[in-house]
């Protein structure tokens, strides 16, 4: 065997299938992958610093800012993590409509990861399909808070207000007919040679690693492991929601496409029983107009579309403000697992990587 | 660019470095450092309430007693006798607030975990449903192991591994929390350990490949060397960052026109520096209107 000379490459920040500004230092030896080192930091903002120095209220808005995809679930965990650290208790309305949209929301997010993923490996058409879907989601978000992505959907305690009027006959509209949306991706891509060849046996990442590197969410499933959080750690209204799981044991690009696709679908379960059994009363708890904490600390995981989503708060003794707040990031803890899935690969596979995990790069970079 | 009424600007004097911060540079806005390290621990807590409860105990002893005084008086003096006094009760809110204290430890993993560290574990307790234990900084990797490994434990990932910074901490400077999960058992623990200022802890990255970049972004973050990581250097931050940003001292405002609090502008003289300022590095800003 004879090796030819290795050539260091730049894939981004600003290449367009890195989602972001992402960028991935690569050694290649022709076309294949020596070494792969993703270099992060390109849109930090300091979001942790900044909330240590907002109140409890205020701090919520910068959750939109970091999985700007799928807000709606970082401000799930912002809510429940402080409501954690002050034992509130939610009202059971307001948990339904909270997993009602923030499982829309896990559709929306999944429909772009679907569009964008397929775009990346080439196939156009489905772009354009999954993206209809979406607008539909958006436009229903805006009815309810008044912005498309950068939602601020939740307060501390609850709901600032309750559903607006047609919102779920307009909800039920949509449900009718995702199912067979999702059929049609599924036309598109599923048997379709192409994708088959570009995703099946790309990327692999087994169980064991997964564990060790931190890897949550649908890469995870997709190598047979069944850990979601809505199910191990029920919060919101999960408890009381039946669905399944749904696991791959592949552990390849292809497989975690399907693992997603079936997630949609029980995604749209969930809100079809959120929206049936919507239960009658307040959506606000009673707490007071300035939150003001012991010393305290917790840890509130949830399970964002793309894995574990975790917020960390210290609170101090009479604190307005957080005195410490972490955020546990699913896609930066992924996007370690960027290397191990890609060397010894074709360079041509580093972009279904990428893809395929799925990553958000304002949230990797908080 | 230069009005009559426009007073005589200083040149903007350059940063020294690249991203160098000063705090000099904004007075009005010195960062006020905590006061407090709020360390959530049992026996801080208990401490607490015991003192509060002495505290009140002898604020009513000191009630009975100046009511017995002013009674003697009264009855001396031939007056109507004082009120009794009432014991204060505490004031319920009326909201739905109920703060998780910490509490005893009751949990079979907590003390599974204390029988096998020993005296290597500082303390565990159970606040807000979570399960907490402090281990002694040296101890923790051997703390880590026992809960990957061991039987009854098998905390099979660390999911997130993050730090903070208590200035006004008697002998500790940092605490580096380890929230582990048991995916197996479906359980969660808080592993925490209290540093002080330039101890280097051992690094995770052997028993937790995942604490690799989550011990980059502490150091990052907050200044906190681990030995043993194979690649420790800034994550987010540019190489050349001066200072860690997460550290309590670190400002949040930068060099330049921001340290202009134009709320306190009240005659207009720091905006009109300002703009002269913004002039002068090229920034174009639309003038106010004039009153």
């Amino acid at each position: 065997m004879f090796k030819n000379e290795e050539m260091e490459i730049n894939l981004g920040p600003q290449h367009p299938s890195t989602h972001g500004v992402l960028r991935v230092k690569l050694r290649l030896d022709g076309e294949t992958v020596v070494s792969c080192k993703p270099v992060i930091g390109y849109l930090h903002r300091g979001v942790e610093k900044i909330c240590e120095n907002k109140s409890y209220f205020q701090g919520q808005v910068w959750t939109d800012r970091m999985d700007y995809v799928a807000s709606i679930s970082n401000n799930l965990g912002w809510a429940e993590g402080v409501e954690k650290l002050f034992g509130i208790e939610v009202p059971r309305r307001a948990k339904y409509i909270r997993t009602l949209l923030t499982e829309q929301n896990r559709l929306a997010s999944h429909l772009l990861w679907l569009a964008t993923h397929a775009l990346d490996i080439g196939a156009m058409t489905v772009f354009l399909y999954a993206f209809r879907e979406r607008e539909y989601l958006l436009d229903l978000f805006e009815s309810f808070c008044g912005a498309r992505l950068t939602t601020t959907a939740f307060r501390i305690g609850g709901l600032r207000e309750d559903l607006p009027p047609g919102f779920i006959k307009q909800a039920q509209v949509f449900q009718d007919r995702f199912l067979d949306c999702v059929d049609e991706y599924e036309t598109l891509l599923t048997e379709n040679r192409i994708w088959k060849k570009r995703t099946i046996g790309v990327a692999r990442l087994n169980a064991e690693d997964c564990i060790a590197l931190g890897v949550t969410g649908p890469v995870l499933r997709a190598a047979g492991v069944p850990y979601d959080i809505r199910k191990a750690f029920p919060y919101a209204a999960y408890g009381e929601m039946a669905f399944e799981v749904p696991t791959r044991t592949e552990a390849d690009t292809y497989a975690r496409y399907l693992v997603r696709l079936a997630e949609m679908r029980q995604s749209h379960r969930i809100i079809q029983q959120c929206l049936e059994g919507l239960p009658e009363g307040p959506v606000m708890a009673k707490i007071p107009k300035i939150l003001k904490s012991e010393v305290n600390e917790v840890y509130h995981p949830i399970e964002a579309p793309k894995g574990e989503l975790g917020y960390y708060f210290v609170g101090e003794k009479g604190g307005t403000m957080p005195y410490r707040m972490h955020v546990r990031a699913p896609s930066f803890v992924n996007l370690q697992a960027l290397p191990k899935m890609v060397e010894g690969r074709l360079l041509a596979d580093v972009i279904a990587a990428i893809g395929t995990l799925d990553v958000v790069l304002g949230e990797i970079d908080r | 660019m230069s009005e009559p009424n426009t007073p005589e600007v200083p040149p903007a004097e350059a940063p020294s470095g690249p991203y160098r911060y000063d705090l000099a540079a904004s007075p009005q806005r010195q960062i006020v450092l905590p006061k407090t390290a709020p360390v959530p621990s049992l026996a801080t807590y208990k401490a607490e309430v015991l003192a509060q409860a002495a505290a009140d105990e002898a604020k009513w002893q000191k009630q009975l007693a100046d009511f017995e005084v002013a009674k003697a008086k009264a009855e001396a003096e031939g007056k109507d006798a004082p009120k009794a006094p009432v014991r204060a009760v505490p004031r319920k809110d009326d909201n739905d607030l109920k703060t998780p204290w910490p509490v005893e430890a009751v949990d079979p993993d907590l003390l599974s975990l204390q029988g096998l560290l020993g005296d290597r574990a500082e303390e565990i307790f159970q606040q807000a449903g979570e399960l907490v234990c402090q281990v002694k900084k040296e101890a923790i990797l051997e703390a880590l192991e026992l809960c990957r490994d061991e039987g009854d434990l098998r905390y099979e990932m660390l999911a997130d591994e993050c730090a903070t910074h208590y200035p006004a901490g008697k002998d500790f400077t940092f605490s580096v929390v380890y929230h582990l999960t048991s995916i197996s058992r479906q359980k969660r623990l808080r592993l925490r350990i209290l540093i002080p200022e330039g101890f280097a802890p051992a690094s995770a990255c052997e028993i937790y490949p995942s604490a690799n970049w989550m011990e980059r972004e502490i150091y990052d973050m907050l200044g906190i060397r681990f030995t043993g990581h194979p690649d420790m250097t800034r994550i987010l931050c540019p190489e050349d960052w001066e200072g860690y940003p997460l550290r309590k001292e670190y400002p949040t405002v930068g060099w330049g026109q921001r340290d202009i609090d134009f709320r306190e502008d009240r005659g207009g003289v720091l905006n009109r520096i300002a703009m002269t300022t913004a002039g002068q590095l090229g920034i174009n800003l639309k003038q106010p209107k004039a009153d």
